[in-house]
């Protein structure tokens, strides 16, 4: 760190119109965040105790929304759906990013191009990636199972169309469509780690493989923790990504929380139940990422 | 230093009345006198749907001192965003109901007028009106009924030398049909199928729950279901139809299907109609002769063109939002009687648009150019007996989410027939019919 001048203060008036000013430069945006982030959320943790249904009054019913959640198979089925997909979707996606950045982070010709490529799936529109891929996926004419056909799999599976196979197809195509972003992320992260210290595990004869354990993966580490935390939190808020390629389907199979949320707010209205859902998840989020934090600072202490 | 602070807090405090001023909804001030009356109504797609233009322009022609005007809205999104406005008091003062399913929604929440004295004016002609009183009493007009037909090709059934249906058709008859048109148009040398049968949960269960008899979608009982969905599979196993997984992966749409003959039959409601007509002058459908004949039945009891065939359609209807100005109310009961009565039906039926009273126009609709004109075609659209596809109850929303996910699991063969039933049963029971 360089060191800073410090300045003196002989009066604590140029420091009170500096907050004014600091805060005047925050106002605009902190307006639009409250008016449309703050307010809807405080609220919402007072219609998760009632049955507001859009119209008229919302009735306070207490914990009746929860007691029902408990009982509601439907719930249940979306959660268990929900942590499928993040089991898999996180260790995929940090292995494929971090593999990405690995290889991109030499001195190859067209070295750009190549990140380019890799990043296009995620500045891609999601309603195009999800209509391509369903027909790449699509059971009696998609190139995939016309592939699979042609190398001897005689039934192959029916991708998104079956019940078995429809998750592994949406991890699959939600691991191809993050991992550029996170590469990005990972690449950042290793050209911080200082060269010194790859040369000083040379001079100490350490392998390729010793040097990435000992030298790029600690040193990779804040980059690693800030990943992994993003990626929890998409992981358990994944909504789009489902809605355009299933849509919850077949059956129950893709059904993830946040659907669950959408279906029983805006499709049958009851704003109260979905927002006492929605409160589940924020609160499975919050636990998982206070673990992540604690993890993470006895790690680092 | 001191200026600039000023100039931003000023701004900002410009930026708060803003948008507190965009906020605070702005009462309606319309005057109880007579005169002019501008109304406003709800409609969707209207560059590609012309029906609420029709209605607009035909009721100021007839009553010059009102002015409909059209606010626009999403097809695919039209309840939510109607909800969100009325629930935020901004709705227009006349707005459609789309189909039954959200309906309940409407009148529980109060958000529909009584408009029984509108319903009692004009008799029992108009399809649909029954589905729309609650409690003795009426929240809302129905202007269009549509119900589900076959529609088939008439050139596809030539080269493949099968029988045109004639009304007699049970279901074995539509399901023997398809398949011998799929073997004999393949050996023709045609890639079409026997059936197109479109992703919606509809094409299945909209046809067992109005032909079963006994059948109740609120009694969380859906045996009923078993025949129709044993025939289904039957026909997306033997190949006679795509099956719901390429249908969906590959955003097939009816319109194409039939319209490019990819299929010779296809069950749909009579909206198609229009569509069909448009598309074929527009050159987005193949040129080709078509014809309509009623759906299949369960049994003999209700074929042929001496009895009344049973098919499904939800009508579509105006209702009036009980926060319109005082003034506006009885042009706004006026507009609904002349949606729903002759003038209007006359109106839609001459740009393809089915409507509540269907008999009166049957005549003005199959002079339309590029209509069929046998007779078979005629009874299709003139005669049947349709029951609502989303009965009117509390629990119809959460009920069709229920056998969607039906619908899903057993067409893509993700779960047997019975176990899929049984789960939906149970589904209902512990998470719709207990609330």
């Amino acid at each position: 760190m360089t060191s800073m001048p410090v300045a003196r203060r002989r009066r604590s008036r140029p420091v009170w119109r500096n907050t004014v000013v600091g805060w005047s430069f925050l106002l605009p945006n902190f307006i639009g965040f409250a008016v449309l982030t703050l307010v809807p959320v405080v609220l919402l943790f007072y219609y998760a105790f009632t049955s507001w249904d859009v119209f008229g009054g919302a009735e306070w019913t207490g914990l009746a929304n929860f007691r029902q959640l408990l009982h509601d198979h439907s719930f249940w089925t979306a959660l268990s759906n929900t942590v499928y997909y993040t089991l898999f979707h996180i260790p995929l996606t940090l292995a494929a990013s971090l593999v990405l950045a690995l290889l991109l982070n030499r001195k190859l010709r067209a070295v750009a191009f190549f990140r380019t490529v890799a990043f296009f799936p995620y500045i891609t529109s999601i309603v195009a990636l999800a209509q391509v891929w369903n027909m790449l996926f699509s059971p009696g004419y998609g190139p995939i199972n016309e592939i699979l056909r042609a190398v001897g799999v005689h039934h192959p599976p029916g991708w998104t169309t079956s019940a078995d196979w429809s998750m592994p197809a949406v991890i699959l195509v939600g691991t191809w469509r993050e991992m550029g972003y996170y590469m990005l992320l990972f690449l950042a992260g290793l050209q911080a780690i200082p060269t010194q210290l790859y040369e000083a595990a040379r001079v100490d004869g350490a392998t390729a493989w010793q040097r990435f354990r000992a030298v790029t993966l600690p040193g990779l580490r804040p980059t690693t923790f800030f990943v992994t935390v993003m990626l929890t939190i998409g992981s358990f808020k994944v909504f789009d990504l489902i809605l355009v390629m299933t849509n919850g389907g077949p059956g129950q199979s893709t059904l993830v929380l946040s659907q669950f949320i959408y279906q029983k707010g805006f499709v049958e209205n009851q704003f109260g139940y979905a927002s006492a859902v929605s409160i589940v998840l924020f609160v499975v989020c919050l636990l998982v990422t206070v673990a992540q934090f604690s993890v993470n600072r006895r790690r680092n202490a | 230093m001191k200026r600039s602070i000023a100039v931003v807090l000023g701004a900002a405090a410009t930026a708060i009345s803003l948008v507190l001023a965009g906020c605070g909804s702005g009462s309606d001030s319309s005057d109880s006198s007579s005169g002019p009356v501008t109304l406003t109504l709800a409609g969707w797609s209207l560059s590609t749907t012309p029906e609420f233009k029709t209605l607009a322009d035909g009721f100021h022609a007839a009553h010059p001192d009102v002015t409909v005007q059209l606010k626009e809205y999403d097809a695919t999104n039209y309840d939510t965003q109607m909800i969100a406005d009325l629930a935020a008091g901004k709705a227009p003062d006349i707005y459609v109901q789309k189909n039954l399913k959200n309906f309940y929604t409407y009148q529980h929440g109060k958000q529909l007028l009584d408009v029984s004295d509108v319903a009692k004016g004009l008799g029992d002609k108009v399809g649909g009106l029954s589905d729309y009183q609650l409690g003795g009493k009426t929240y809302a007009i129905p202007y269009r009924q549509d119900s589900w037909v076959l529609f088939y090709n008439k050139d596809l059934f030539g080269k493949a030398g099968v029988a045109v249906p004639d009304g007699s058709w049970t279901w074995d008859d539509y399901v023997s049909a398809a398949k011998q048109l799929t073997a004999r148009l393949k050996v023709a040398g045609s890639k079409a199928l026997g059936d197109y049968q479109h992703t919606w949960q509809s094409t299945v269960q909209g046809f067992a729950l109005a032909q079963t008899s006994g059948a109740d979608l609120t009694s969380g009982n859906f045996s009923y279901l078993k025949p129709f969905y044993t025939r289904a599979l039957d026909l997306q196993s033997s190949g006679a139809q795509v099956s719901l997984g390429d249908a969906t992966t590959n955003s097939l749409t009816y319109q194409a299907e039939f319209g490019k003959q990819q299929a010779a039959m296809m069950l749909m409601g009579t909206w198609y109609i229009a569509t069909l007509l448009a598309q074929q002058s527009s050159g987005d459908a193949d040129q080709f002769q078509w014809g309509m004949a009623p759906a299949p039945q369960s049994d003999k009891s209700t074929t042929g063109t001496s009895a009344t065939p049973v098919t499904f359609g939800d009508p579509t209807g105006l209702g009036i939002n009980p926060k319109l100005g005082k003034g506006k109310v009885a042009a706004a009961k006026q507009f609904l009687a002349y949606a729903a009565g002759e003038d209007g039906a006359k109106a839609l039926a001459g740009i393809g648009i089915t409507p509540a009273d269907s008999a009166a126009v049957t005549d003005t609709f199959f002079a339309l150019k590029g209509m069929p004109t046998d007779d078979v075609s005629k009874f299709a659209f003139a005669k049947h007996d349709t029951k609502p596809e989303n009965p009117v109850s509390q629990y119809t929303a959460g009920l069709q989410n229920v056998l969607n996910d039906l619908h899903t699991a057993v067409m893509s063969g993700s779960k047997p027939v019975d176990a899929a039933i049984s789960e939906a049963q149970s589904r209902a029971k512990n998470e719709v019919l207990n609330k």
